[in-house]
């Protein structure tokens, strides 16, 4: 919100200090100031001047659309060639005349334009440097008298704060420029001046306005006034380039004191043309329909939007934008001035729903305090008063509602503000600051006894913490000296899950050249189509960021497929982890959620071979069974496969116990298609949960032989249809005492062997632990397991 | 014999490699040798016994001085091939070529920027607990104060779930998870993966890191949060740094506070990184609201605490000088090959 330090100073002075200053200070006790900007109005030499005269220029020019205007400036009169559109005898405006520079750095010149001599120019806001408004000339109001420097009334700069809405979300008092004063002036400890209103008092004998809210809770209180006046005048110079100043178009004293008084007070109220709105009800729409907003556009109601209504009519759509037909007109001497208080929830629903998110929408959404509805009126009043276009109030004002404008008390123990700041505060420093933020406030014996004023609202304030922020805010937190908690020692909870993850990562990466990615935690419909997968069970976004990101993921080997196709285009090889979560829907519709650990690793097709490259990643998952204490993991052909990557003969279950942890696979025909022409890509993918181990798994200690060993080699020809497994399984038959270990070496397919044969060569690791084998031993255990693979039919590679 | 002692000194001089040296040795003290033959090729029945014993003492003299100089000469010969670092040394080997079995791989930058903080907070008794992604309404929102009209609640901001659960949107969701499971006192971290219904662009994403930290003991103060978050940031950023607290509002603390960090590139001087401000809004913080605490049973009579949010993400970019938070989930292995397992 942009707040000008030319509005501030009505109500506090802070001539001597500089804007960095301002804005440091408000940024630390009250809201973020994000910046500052000098706006520099272009006022020198400029004076107001009255239209007496106003011709067309000669017909020869008459395309120009200009006039020929004669201006009064008091001591002198000018003659001037202008084309803007709301020229008229009698308005008075600003006038450069030769001599002046403009915002533009233009220096006016006598010229001669369509034929006729032009001796300066009469002034839009955007040539004054006001504002970016340029289409007409600014027009002043007729009590300025001709010829007065337009200095006296616009000076030539001002300061414009630009703070964070985001830090004014929870103080619906700061929307508006008294509250800021009244901040700075509780931060400088300086006076604030009273903000000054018109006594409504005087208006009581006169009738009430007709007025019903049928919706107290949408609409807590609804005050209004009905008055004669001019309502499209110009106003007062002071409250034209304040508004300008901030960026607010002005178009007529009402509409721009409701403007004013908003940018003020924070308080958005409403003026209707008086002769057109003769009643007022406020009311939901109650069905579908139709409304026109005064910005021209017709807007699609709800049953729930709340509306204003003019008997049967809607005139307004409550807190967010007047409506068309009821709007001040240039026409307009009767005004009924609307000032209300609705429930922040209901108009930021409706606002949010047009997108219509107007100053008085982000203010009601605050939560606007119901006494600024009075205040709002009194306000303008007294406004409308000073600027001389003396009102004829025809009712007096009218309230539906509770307007809460009580002090509401709050007792805390002094102890607490101590407590809180973690240091002591002095008594007299701690009224100070409550004082002049216009709490109440008074300490009886160890209590603190405060009254809330009612401008700050009840979600802002209601217990003593907030009471403490109050105070240490503007006490300044840079004054409360750090100090560290007194607490006992204690051993500290450690989450194991956690930690296992972390040292799969590490695992992984520091041990087995993966790289660890992360992915989004839902699936891509289009992705899963390509890869022919529907999920089962998924749980379903209602708002999901791309229509093909409905679903939750239940699996993170998808995502992690879908990498290889863009990374192969830079690596010829790689292998990618996640860790991360899935979830689905499990019994009774709850939502289940895992972490899971998935992996693959792509290198093109050929060498090294596939066979090679499954076993490299096998030896990574065994590595990680071990390092995470769940012991040995055990990998069993899988099944018929629950998805297309898991297909039959390409993919096994790996398992912990008897116990399902995960898969491992790899892709083939279509799927490997899809995912990597021509390539190679190993699968992976584990339960965390599942892999409940130990951070320090135990070990223990088996001392080294004392004597030395021995070894001996066998290559066994064993069907490669069978498998590895079942081979060990026959030979974990063989005992034989000497036997420390046995050491699968490698395994060799090929050449002078039977077709459907594979050569598995292992190594026997031999010994005694009392003696040194002797020759005739090893030779006892050769013949003996020779005699073993003859009995099980189990041939040497010859 | 005093010639053969100037010739060998001649001969060991003009040798300068091992080779060379090892010719000279041979030369003089092989067994065809100079000096070895001195002996040999001498009559001593020509010589008094005395003579005898002068002239083997003299050749045994200048046998020893030769063996000690060739010796010498050789070692230092050696010394000068090592020191020169010749490349192609005897064996042939290239100690150049790069080395070869490189095994290590990478950790997403966020998880590496957790790790570390983990181990921070860990050392000052913190726990560290996970939560859930997929969160309960009451958790994310009432729990913390979060009023059914709150803006955070409108679509615009939560992943809602057709089932009325949601993607937590922060991980303060765990605050009262945790003070139900572990009651007071409590010290506690929980990092994890937060989601929010937005647009996204370089600095917006849907998905992103965050860590909370919550302490609940006796008389928790804004001093207490002042303390231990200046010790934290100064572990964070492996030296002291300046902080200030600033007024901010979230719901589920009072006071709340944004505490920005004196910008640690200019000293607070103004530049780029903190846009000339010379301060970094780094982590918004407060004492917890005494609503919270009642959600999660504590007696706030006796106990309060302080809650504080890190970025997760926001410190991975900041500490690895990441410039697009799209990378993050970008798949893109160039990106991810840049954060060696370094921990």
């Amino acid at each position: 919100m942009k707040i000008s330090l030319d509005w501030v100073s009505d109500f506090v002075d802070l001539s001597d200090l500089t804007p960095e200053r301002i804005a440091d200070q408000l940024t630390l006790s009250t809201a973020e100031v994000e910046g500052f900007e000098v706006l520099r109005r272009a006022v020198d030499g400029v004076f107001v001047g009255e239209i007496v005269a106003l011709e067309p220029v000669p017909a020869a020019f008459e395309a120009a659309k200009l006039h020929v205007v004669e201006v009064d400036c008091g001591s002198r009169r000018y003659t001037s060639v202008c084309g803007a559109p709301n020229l008229r005898v009698g308005m008075k405006a600003p006038f450069a005349p030769p001599g002046t520079t403009l915002a533009n750095g233009v220096r006016i010149e006598v010229s001669e334009l369509a034929g006729r001599r032009s001796e300066g120019v009469l002034c839009s806001a955007m040539e004054l440097g006001m504002s970016r408004w340029h289409e007409v000339v600014l027009e002043c109001p007729g009590t300025i008298a001709n010829g007065t420097p337009l200095a006296a009334h616009v000076p030539a700069q001002d300061v414009i704060l630009e703070i964070d809405n985001k830090s004014l979300t929870h103080r619906p008092d700061l929307w508006g420029h008294y509250g800021i004063a009244r901040e700075l002036a509780a931060v400088f400890r300086r006076p604030l001046k009273p903000l000054p209103v018109a006594d409504l008092g005087r208006f009581d004998a006169l009738p009430a306005y007709p007025l019903s809210v049928e919706d107290f809770d949408a609409c807590p209180c609804y005050g209004c006034l009905e008055f004669r006046v001019a309502a499209a005048a110009p106003s007062p110079l002071i409250v034209q380039r304040r508004l300008h100043a901030l960026g607010q178009r002005t178009f007529g004293l009402l509409v721009d004191l409701t403007n004013y008084v908003m940018w003020e007070l924070a308080q958005p109220t409403h003026a209707f043309d008086g002769d057109t709105v003769r009643a007022i009800r406020v009311a939901p729409m109650g069905r579908h329909g139709t409304f026109t907003t005064l910005d021209g556009q017709q807007r699609a109601m709800l049953p729930d939007d709340l509306l204003i209504w003019n008997q049967r009519e809607p005139v307004a759509l409550a807190g967010v934008m007047g409506g068309l037909a009821s709007e001040v007109r240039p026409t307009t001497t009767r005004v009924l001035l609307e000032s209300a208080n609705f429930k922040a929830s209901r108009i930021r629903r409706t606002s949010v729903r047009l997108d219509l998110r107007t100053e008085s929408a982000q203010r009601f959404e605050k939560s606007q305090p119901p006494a600024h509805v009075k205040l709002g009126i009194a306000r303008i009043l007294h406004l409308v008063e000073q600027s001389g276009a003396q009102p004829e109030v025809t009712s007096r004002f009218t309230v539906a509602g509770d307007l809460k404008d009580a002090y509401r008390p709050l007792t805390m123990p002094r102890a607490a503000l101590r407590a809180m700041a973690g240091k002591d505060l002095p008594d007299d420093e701690v009224l100070a600051i409550l004082h002049a933020l216009d709490f109440q406030a008074r300490f009886d014996g160890e209590q603190l006894c405060v009254g809330i004023p009612p401008h700050r609202s009840e979600k802002d304030i209601s217990i003593p913490a907030d009471i403490a922020e109050e105070v240490l805010r503007i006490y300044g937190y840079g004054r409360i000296e750090p100090r560290m908690p007194a607490v006992p020692i204690e051993p500290v909870y450690v989450e194991t899950a956690l930690r296992l993850e972390h040292k799969a990562r590490r695992l992984l990466a520091g041990g087995h050249g993966f790289i660890e990615v992360q992915s989004y935690g839902w699936f891509d419909d289009v992705w899963l189509a390509q890869l022919g997968y529907t999920p089962r069970r998924t749980l379903e976004l209602r708002n999901p960021s791309a229509q093909q990101n409905h679903s939750l993921r239940t699996t993170l080997v998808p995502n992690l497929l879908a990498l290889v196709r863009p990374n192969r285009a830079h690596r010829d090889a790689f292998r990618l982890f996640e860790l991360g979560r899935v979830y689905w829907e499990g019994d009774h519709g709850k939502a289940v959620e895992q972490t899971r650990l998935a992996g693959i690793s792509f290198q093109q097709a050929g060498y090294p071979p596939l066979e090679e490259h499954f076993r490299a990643i096998k030896g990574a998952i065994e590595d990680l069974g071990r390092l995470l204490g769940c012991g040995p993991l055990g990998f069993e052909a899988g099944g018929p496969g629950e998805a297309p990557w898991q297909m039959p003969g390409h993919f096994a279950s790996i398992r912990r116990g008897d116990r399902a942890v995960g898969a491992l696979g790899v892709l083939a025909g279509k799927i490997l298609e899809t995912v990597a022409q021509e390539g190679q890509v190993v699968w992976f993918e584990l339960s965390m949960e599942a892999l409940d181990g130990s951070i320090y798994p135990e070990l223990k200690y088996v001392p080294a032989p004392v004597y030395p060993g021995s070894w001996q080699d066998f290559s066994l020809v064993w069907d490669i249809a069978e498998g590895f497994a079942a081979l060990e399984a026959r030979l974990n038959r063989f005992a034989h005492p000497l036997v420390v270990r046995r050491e699968f070496v490698t395994v060799y397919k090929g050449k002078g062997l039977a077709p459907g044969k594979g050569s598995y060569s292992f190594r026997y690791w031999l010994g005694a632990p009392d003696h040194t084998l002797s020759s005739g031993e090893i030779e006892q255990f050769r013949s003996a397991f020779l005699a073993f693979l003859a009995a099980e039919g189990v041939p040497l590679r010859g | 014999m005093d010639e053969i002692r100037q010739q060998f000194l001649s001969d060991l001089g003009k040798a300068n490699t091992p080779k060379e040296l090892e010719e000279v040795r041979v030369r003089y003290l092989g067994r065809k040798g100079t000096i070895t033959t001195l002996l040999k090729n001498t009559d001593f029945s020509q010589l008094t016994p005395d003579q005898r014993r002068e002239f083997g003492q003299k050749v045994n003299d200048l046998k020893r001085f030769a063996e000690a100089e060739v010796s010498r000469a050789i070692e230092a010969a050696k010394a000068r091939a090592a020191a020169s670092g010749a490349t192609a040394g005897v064996a042939g080997l290239d100690w150049s070529l790069p080395g070869t079995d490189h095994r290590v791989g990478c950790i997403h930058p966020i998880a590496l920027v957790q790790m570390e903080l983990e181990d921070v907070f860990h050392s000052m008794g913190f726990m560290v607990l996970t939560g859930y992604e997929v969160e309960l309404e009451y958790y994310n929102f009432d729990a913390l104060n979060i009023p059914a009209d709150h803006p955070a609640r409108d679509m615009q901001d939560t992943y809602w779930l057709t089932n009325g659960m949601l993607l937590r949107t922060h991980t303060s969701a765990n605050q009262v998870r945790a003070l139900e499971r572990f009651g007071a006192p409590l010290r506690a971290i929980f990092p994890g993966r937060c989601f929010r219904y937005e647009a996204i662009d370089a600095s917006h994403e849907n998905t992103f890191y965050q860590l909370e930290g919550l302490m609940v003991d006796r008389d928790i103060s804004v001093a207490n949060l002042i303390a231990v978050m200046k010790a934290l940031l100064s572990r964070i950023f492996h030296r002291e740094v300046t902080i200030r607290l600033r007024p901010g509002f979230f719901p589920f603390v009072e006071p709340g506070f944004e505490l920005d960090v004196q910008c640690l590139i200019c000293g607070g001087s103004g530049c780029g990184t903190c846009k000339g401000g010379g301060w970094i809004e780094l982590i918004p913080c407060g004492l917890v609201h005494p609503r919270v605490l009642e959600f999660g049973h504590i007696d706030t009579s006796k106990y309060s605490g302080f809650a504080f949010g890190l970025g997760l993400t926001r410190m991975a970019m900041m500490k690895y000088a990441i410039p697009d938070i799209r990378l993050m989930n970008s798949g893109d292995i160039r990106f991810y090959e840049q954060f060696p397992a370094a921990v």
